[in-house]
This record gives C-alpha cells, sequence and structure tokens, in this order.
C-alpha cells in the first residue's frame, strides 16, 4: 500500500515537476476546454426544439409546406422603433402556422388569432418576459434583477390596455377593470395619469356628508364604518378596518360636524302612520316608476335583483330617517347636486306609499348591537383626526376637512413598477400579477400602518382590476403616438336654457348619452330629432312603453306637465338633429301604393326583414329588432331613408347589416314603412 | 534522417539576410550568443539571461507569477472580442451582453472565460502577494519591485471593478453606486472623486462610459506598463529569489538574512 501511493507521488511530481510533460498536460486540458465551446453551442436548447420540431412535422399532411417555411438557427423579431428583439420564434417555431393551431405540444402550436400580425408589435410587448433569451427559462422566468417574468395568461388583456384607451370588444376583463377602478373610487385617492395626459375620473359619487344627520343615526353610521358589506353586499365603500373605539369617534364627528338643512325636515306625518289601503300598492308604484333600473333589492331567494347605478336599497329604511326620505324623493338635488336620481313628479300621497314601502325594508339585526355613549369632545376631536388619516374626504364631502391630494401613490406607471421596489408577503409567488391582486385582496397584510382599505370584490372582480393595473406601463408612454388608440375625450355636455334644468332635474343623462356625455343604459339622443316624429316624442314622453319585444320598459313615468313635455319635445327636436341630412326633405305620408307594394315585396323577399323586425304581429316573428308595427308614426322618412342606406352611420355599434341598397331599394322600403302607422290609437302600446 | 534534415533547414533559414536582420545575436550554439539572443530581444530583454535549473521547479515559485501574467493574457484576448460585440451606451449595453449571452456563437463561453480569468488573476495575484511576503522576498534589494507588485494588485483590483459595470444589470448599477459612494467618503475631496469617477452625480451614461475606457484603455496600458517594469526589476534585482546562497535543509531566516548581508 505504502509502496503504491509512493509510486502514485512520485509519477504524480514527475508530470508536475517536468515543464514538458506539464507543458503536454495543460494543452491537453486546454484543448478539451476550447471543444466545450462548440459543444455547447450545438447541444443548446434552441437546436434541441428545432430538431424535434422537423421530427413533428414529418408526419403531418401539411409537412412540405411547413418544412418550407422553417427556417433553421437564430429566428427573430426585430423592431428597432419599438425597441423589440425577440427571439422567441427560435423555439416557436411554428406560432406563424395557422394550420398548426389544433397542436397541444408547445412550443409548436401556432398563435391564436388576433387582429395584429405578429411581426407588428413582436412577442414581449404583449406577452411580457425577455425577448433577447433563447432558453425557456431566461426567456419565461429571468433570474437577472429587475427583469419582468413572462405574464400569466389571464392577464393577457392588460396588454391590450397600452395602447388602446377605449373598452374594446375583444377585452372584457380589462374593461371591467377600468370600470371597478373607477366605481370603486380607486381613482379618488391614487391619481392615474393616462398618456394622453387626462386622468381616470371617478364614475361613482359618494354622496356628501354635509346634512349626514339629518339622514341617518349615529348607531348607522357606526355599524356601516365597521362593515359595510354587512348593510349591503353591493356596498362600494371598503371596510377601513376600524377599532369600535375608532368607528364610534368618527361616527361622533361625522355627527357633530353635520349641519341641519331645513328642507329635510319636511315631513308627512301621514307617512308612516296609517297604513296603505293596499298593501301591494307601494311595491306597484316601485315597479312602476322602474326604481328598479338604477337601484338593486334582495329578493327571497337572496339574489339581488336592480340596477347598480343607485345604491342598494334591501335594508334602506335601517339607514334613512323617514322624514329625510320624504325630501329626498321629492328633490334629490337638493340635498346632493351630484346625483343621478331624477326628480320624479311624484303627487304627495305617491311619496307617502313609497316612503312608507321603503322604510319596511329594515334589518333590524345590523344597528341591534350598537350601544354608543354619548360623544365627548376628545371623541369628536379624534374622530376628525381619523377621518383626515384615512382620507374619506377624498371620495365624500366633509364640511372642515379637505380633499386630500395625492392621498395614495399615483398609480400612472404601476403595470412597471420593477420587482425590486415591492416588498413580497412570505411564500407569495414573486411577481407583479400576484402582487398587485395579494394587494387589493388583502392591503393591510402588507404592514399594519398602510391606510389603503380593503374592498369588497370577488377574485373576479379583484383578477380584471389587476389587469387593469397592469396595463399602466412606461410602454404605453413611451409608444410612438400613432400606436395610441385614445379614448374619447370627456364631454362635459350640459343641455341649455330652460329644457336643460328640466333635464336636468330629469338627470336624463344618467341612462341617456347625448354629445358624447351621460349613461349607457339607455339609447343615445344626439341625433334624436332628426330621428323620431313630434308628434311621437310628445307621447311618449308622457307615456313611455318599450319599442323591442325582448327589454323590458326601464324608461319612467315622470309625470311630466304638458307644458314641460312641449318644452322638452321642442328643444330635442330642434338640438338634437344629425348635420347629415334634412329631417323633412322626405314626406311622412302620399307614397304611391306600387311603391309601398315594392317595399314590401323588398322587405319580406330580397332582405327578409321579418326575420329580426314584425311589422304584422300576427305573421312575423322577428323579435331581435324593435316592433316596427307603427314605425310611420314614429319615425321620419328621411331618417328611415338614411338608416337603411348606412345603419352604422347614424347609430355606431347598431347590429343591423348594411346591405348596400340602392336608392330605389331604399325609398320603396321606407316608403312601406311610413305606411305602417298601426292601429287607430295603437301609438303607445304598453 | 528527419531531425538533421530539420536542423539543416533551420540552419539554412537561419543564414538567410532577413532572419539575420531581424534575429541580430548571430549563429551558433555558444553561451555569449544565447546571452545575446535574450538581450536583444525586446520581450525577453525584460528576463535575466540566466537562472539557476532549480528555481524552473514547481516547487520554487509555484509559478505565481507566471500564472497571474498567463490569466493577464487570457483576459486580454478575450477582452478584446468581447469589444467586437459590446457598446457602452445605455440602450445598448445591456442588450449586447444578452446578444453575447444568448446569439453569438460560443459568446457565452467567452464572457465566462473572461469573467473566471478575472476571478483567477485575482486569485493568483494574492497569492503571489502571500508567497513573496511569507518568504521574505520583498526585502532589499527587492523593496522596490515589492512596490510595483502592490500597484499592480491594485490595478487588477480596479480593473474587476470597473469591468463589473459594463453589463449594466442591476447587479452592476448598485455596485457601482455603493463603490462610488464609499469613495466619497475620503476627507475634503471624497465628492470631487466620486465626481470624477462617475462625469456626474449619478450612476448614468457618463459613468459607464468612463468605466469602458478606464477598463479597456487606461487600466490595461498602465498594467502592461508596470508589468514590464515589475519583470526587468526582478532581473535587476539578482534574478528570482533564492534562499541564502543555496538552502541547507535547516536553514533559517536568521541565517538567510546574514548570507544576504555579506552578498
Amino acid at each position: 500500500m505504502q509502496t503504491k501511493k509512493t509510486g502514485f507521488l512520485s509519477s504524480l511530481k514527475a508530470i508536475v515537476c517536468d515543464p514538458f510533460t506539464m507543458f503536454g498536460v495543460v494543452s491537453a486540458i486546454l484543448l478539451l476546454l476550447l471543444t466545450v465551446a462548440p459543444a455547447k453551442d450545438y447541444l443548446s436548447e434552441w437546436r434541441g426544439y428545432q430538431r424535434q420540431y422537423l421530427t413533428f412535422i414529418q408526419n403531418r399532411g401539411d409537412a412540405v409546406t411547413l418544412r418550407r417555411h422553417f427556417q433553421g438557427g437564430i429566428n427573430q423579431i426585430w423592431i428597432p422603433q419599438l425597441d423589440v428583439v425577440d427571439r422567441c420564434q427560435t423555439c416557436h417555431v411554428g406560432v406563424g402556422e395557422a394550420s398548426l393551431a389544433d397542436v397541444k405540444q408547445q412550443p409548436f402550436r401556432a398563435h391564436p388569432p388576433i387582429p395584429h400580425k405578429l411581426t407588428e408589435f413582436g412577442c414581449v410587448i404583449c406577452h411580457r418576459g425577455q425577448g433577447a433569451a433563447t432558453t425557456v427559462n431566461q426567456a419565461h422566468h429571468s433570474d437577472m434583477t429587475g427583469e419582468e417574468p413572462i405574464l400569466p395568461a389571464r392577464y393577457i388583456e392588460s396588454s391590450c390596455g397600452q395602447c388602446h384607451h377605449e373598452p374594446l370588444e375583444g377585452t372584457p376583463k380589462l374593461n371591467q377593470g377600468r370600470t371597478l377602478l373607477s366605481r370603486y373610487g380607486c381613482v379618488n385617492c391614487h391619481t392615474i395619469t393616462l398618456p394622453d395626459g387626462s386622468t381616470m375620473q371617478a364614475t361613482d359619487f359618494p354622496p356628501p356628508l354635509t346634512h349626514i344627520a339629518d339622514k341617518t343615526t349615529r348607531e348607522w353610521i357606526y355599524a356601516w364604518l365597521k362593515d359595510p358589506a354587512a348593510y349591503s353586499s353591493t356596498a362600494t365603500m371598503p371596510n377601513f378596518m376600524l377599532s369600535d373605539s375608532d368607528a364610534s369617534d368618527i361616527s361622533a364627528f361625522l355627527m357633530a360636524d353635520s349641519t341641519p338643512d331645513p328642507a329635510d325636515r319636511i315631513s308627512s306625518p301621514a307617512a308612516s302612520k296609517t297604513p296603505p289601503a293596499d298593501p301591494t300598492a307601494g311595491a306597484s308604484l316601485y315597479g312602476e316608476s322602474f326604481c328598479a333600473s338604477c337601484h338593486a333589492t334582495q329578493n327571497e331567494a337572496g339574489n339581488l335583483v336592480g340596477g347598480t347605478l343607485g345604491p342598494e336599497l334591501t335594508n334602506v329604511g335601517t339607514k334613512v330617517k323617514p322624514a329625510w326620505l320624504l325630501a329626498w324623493m321629492r328633490d334629490p338635488k337638493h340635498y346632493d347636486p351630484a346625483t343621478r336620481m331624477p326628480q320624479y313628479r311624484w303627487t304627495d300621497a305617491q311619496l307617502n306609499l313609497l316612503a312608507a314601502f321603503l322604510e319596511n325594508k329594515t334589518d333590524p339585526d345590523f344597528v341591534a348591537n350598537v350601544h354608543l355613549q354619548p360623544a365627548t369632545k376628545q371623541q369628536i376631536a379624534h374622530g376628525k383626526e381619523l377621518v383626515m388619516e384615512n382620507g374619506c374626504a377624498s371620495c365624500h364631502e366633509i364640511p372642515g376637512v379637505p380633499k386630500p391630494e395625492n392621498f395614495g401613490p399615483n398609480l400612472s406607471r404601476v403595470g412597471s413598477k420593477p420587482l425590486v421596489q415591492l416588498i413580497f408577503l412570505p411564500g407569495m409567488e414573486h411577481s407583479l400579477p400576484a402582487y398587485l391582486s395579494g394587494k387589493i385582496r388583502q392591503p393591510r397584510a402588507f404592514g399594519a400602518s398602510l391606510r389603503m382599505p380593503k374592498f369588497n370584490l370577488s377574485s373576479a372582480q379583484v383578477e380584471a382590476a389587476t389587469t387593469a393595473l397592469l396595463s399602466l406601463t412606461d410602454r404605453s408612454f413611451s409608444l410612438p403616438a400613432n400606436l395610441q388608440v385614445p379614448s374619447t375625450p370627456q364631454s362635459h355636455y350640459e343641455p341649455a336654457g330652460q329644457a336643460g334644468q328640466l333635464m336636468s332635474s330629469l338627470n336624463c343623462l344618467s341612462c341617456h348619452s347625448i354629445n358624447g356625455h351621460g349613461g349607457t343604459m339607455a339609447p343615445d339622443l344626439s341625433w334624436e330629432g332628426s330621428s323620431v316624429q313630434r308628434t311621437w316624442l310628445e307621447s311618449f314622453l308622457k307615456n313611455p312603453n318599450t319599442l323591442r319585444p325582448t327589454l323590458i320598459r326601464r324608461m319612467p313615468k315622470f309625470n311630466l306637465t304638458d307644458a314641460e313635455s312641449t318644452v322638452l319635445t321642442d328643444y330635442i327636436m330642434t338640438a338634437y338633429q344629425t348635420p347629415s341630412f334634412v329631417r323633412d326633405e322626405m314626406p311622412l305620408t302620399g307614397y304611391s301604393p306600387a311603391l309601398i307594394e315594392k317595399g314590401r315585396e323588398l322587405f319580406y323577399s330580397r332582405y327578409a326583414c321579418q326575420s329580426c323586425h314584425m311589422v304584422n304581429p300576427n305573421v312575423d316573428k322577428g323579435y331581435i329588432g324593435p316592433t316596427l308595427t307603427d314605425v310611420g308614426a314614429r319615425l321620419n322618412a328621411a331618417w328611415i331613408f338614411h338608416y337603411l342606406k348606412d345603419p352604422q352611420a347614424l347609430r355606431p355599434g347598431t347590429i343591423e347589416p348594411n346591405q348596400h341598397l340602392s336608392d330605389d331599394d331604399a325609398n320603396a322600403l321606407t316608403a312601406f314603412l311610413m305606411a305602417q302607422k298601426g292601429g287607430a290609437g295603437q301609438g303607445a302600446k304598453q | 534522417m528527419m531531425p538533421s534534415t530539420i536542423e539543416t533547414y533551420f540552419n539554412k533559414i537561419e543564414r538567410t539576410r532577413v532572419w539575420r536582420s531581424i534575429f541580430r545575436s548571430g549563429t551558433g550554439n555558444s553561451t555569449l550568443r544565447n546571452a545575446l539572443a535574450i538581450q536583444q530581444n525586446v520581450f525577453l530583454h525584460l528576463f535575466p539571461t540566466k537562472i539557476r535549473k532549480r528555481m524552473l521547479d514547481l516547487g520554487a515559485t509555484w509559478y505565481l507569477g507566471t500564472l497571474t501574467l498567463g490569466t493577464f493574457i487570457v483576459l486580454v484576448v478575450t477582452g478584446i472580442l468581447l469589444m467586437l460585440y459590446y457598446h457602452p451606451s445605455v440602450p445598448q449595453a445591456y442588450t449586447d451582453v444578452k446578444d453575447l449571452r444568448f446569439v453569438v456563437s460560443s459568446g457565452l463561453f467567452l464572457r465566462n472565460l473572461h469573467r473566471w480569468s478575472a476571478h483567477t488573476m485575482v486569485f493568483l495575484a494574492f497569492a503571489h502577494l502571500f508567497r513573496v511576503f511569507y518568504r521574505g522576498a520583498y526585502r532589499a534589494p527587492r523593496e522596490f519591485n515589492w512596490v510595483v507588485g502592490v500597484l499592480l494588485l491594485l490595478i487588477t483590483l480596479l480593473l474587476s471593478y470597473t469591468g463589473y459595470l459594463l453589463p449594466w444589470d442591476q447587479l452592476a448599477f448598485w455596485a457601482i453606486t455603493v463603490g462610488t459612494n464609499i469613495s466619497s467618503a475620503i476627507p475634503f475631496i471624497g465628492a470631487k472623486i466620486r465626481f470624477l469617477l462617475l462625469g456626474g452625480n449619478l450612476v448614468n451614461a457618463n459613468a459607464l462610459l468612463r468605466f469602458y475606457v478606464l477598463h479597456c484603455a487606461i487600466l490595461p496600458i498602465s498594467a502592461v506598463l508596470f508589468l514590464a517594469v515589475h519583470m526587468w526589476r526582478v532581473r535587476k534585482d539578482g534574478g528570482l529569489y533564492v534562499r541564502a546562497s543555496e538552502p541547507s535543509a535547516g536553514s533559517t531566516h536568521q541565517h538567510a538574512s546574514e548570507e544576504l548581508k555579506k552578498q
């Protein structure tokens, strides 16, 4: 053993100590090392995928075409203007091959169809990740600090939002997320500046708290502050995780801060005292007034029924004081000038009926266990401090508390926030989407001193909001201006004059849009004056009905006086006309029977309009489009003619197909439709 | 008679006019001629003309100085090749490094070779220093060469440091931010030095360019100059350091220094 060891040592010594042998050994090692480089290059990952691809396509029917398209080596999309160098196609060889759409095996599947060419933007602008890399690991999840990993597919719509600032048909999640950011008041605390320089605006207007003591009790405020979702599951007010004493102090301050409004004191003692003769009359009036178009209530099955424009009314009786409710329903704008609630012209009897109906909607449990001691001065002062600390005035108007500026961090570029600037929770996935959604879901988990409240959002909503936030990238600012698809500039159109006042009190723009300003619940009225006939409009305003068999009527009956409806009709007929044609250029009547007959034939045979529309309800089955039984008494001939010629020009987004009618055909169809005057007195079919 | 054929062939070449105009040490195998061959070559004249054969053994020096020089040569060669692919500009530096890693043939190998050689060079330079120190080879008459060696070590470290910024990634950025902040701690002139190094107050395009120039021109040239002095002084200071006249197994430091005094 000993000799063997000595022998080994001596031979080692002979090699090491002899310079010539040493030189030989070192040279051999160097040569070996130098072969590593080309070998590693030859055995690289992407070459493997390309070999795999060639075997993969061998047995396919389209092998010849695919092989002809195949180009070995590094394949890249290079767009210098956009700073794009994407080598993804080096491994994703078949990404542009439409015939590989059915392939399950990645990286060979074709890209799903999208409105852009793959070479237009490359891969990384939408998918993130590292386009320069040619290994899976480095391209999808880089190990370099500050480099973005690939974006999970469920957030991919965020990438569309970098250029498209308008809602797109193909990006429901992004659209929903943007709506949430506006609706839940995120943008009240966080400034979000868009590339065109505008800022995102809130679309939900929390009530001013100036006269809050008239409206509700301190106990309700306390319970609401503790957990808004317990009062209403659709509350947009977030939970500030207040302690009992803090909630009590804030409620004390708000009550002390409130000033009485004389108008809220109007009360009709008859209101809640005498039960109405018909117990269902209140519910009927609630239904007839279409309150549910904007307000939701919970039905017996626990489902919410109704719109989201106004607050949920399931437990409204627990919240509001009867006198305030009456004053509110009589004139909502007096209490809150920014409200979207229309001023119905209800009679006192109707008001009492409706108030009694709403006051019965209570949840006694909500405030049952709230017992507050009378507030001390210190409590009120502390309450004010808390109100300022929590940024309540970012959303609510509170007397004596100014609206804070930049209360939360600016989120204009949050979608590009470098990971190194984020502090993750233990065990959390280190990625921006995970951080953003975690922050929305559990904001206080990231630090006890954080002020961000917890919003009552479902996981789908959190995902949508995260998608919208991820679209706010550096790139959206740096992209060339010609690629930006800006949102239509915000219109602040308000109708003027006497009719303007009337429309403001009726809050027409809560549902209807005019000249780019207003709601989306009801049709756009910008060109209504060109579209409809005066007599029809006047009778519709007094007694609205629905035009489409598939839709329930949403337009409330406001009990307008004759004078009011005349003012409104005059204004609409005059002010809201399209510039593209003259309304009265075609007569309303007097078309020759032959022309009408030709129109009927075109209607039924050539264009088969009856598949969507009804002219004769006994025969026709179409229900997609509006009923046309009395269209001749409703629409102007010129409107019908031009609408038939190019529907999308007059009603952008309508599904009415553009049939490219000749003038003769359009003329005949117009004549036929103008002959559809309905039965006598059938103008207001209900 | 293959060897003799080659030999005659060489002899023929050595006698040509061109050869003799380049190598002027004459022909033959005399000691003088061999000494002249070393002395009259601009590269070799830095080295001693004669050396004890024992000093060529691994055990004598562990070849630490030569190996340091070897890594330096590897660094110069790979560095020049890397310069062919690299732009010292903010928008391009990082992408160029990525290209080297993912697209350039053997680019990753080149970069890794440069990086590992740099690490090895720092390690070897330190090992060389320690060995010289513990052998006592820094003493008279070699004090000046010790100082030159320390300067070379500093240049080596600065080369490593300036090269660190060039990939222009987060690691580089923050390392240079921290490093230059340290230099600003020097009393009175610290802030000025930092400004001079960065060409501004922030690690940005100017800093990248300055570090590039330092890394690829100023520092390597100074390294080469000091290397020349270093090796020339090895010869001038009496060749490689030998303990005493010739070590016996029991020779001590005391013994060695006494011997040195006698010289």
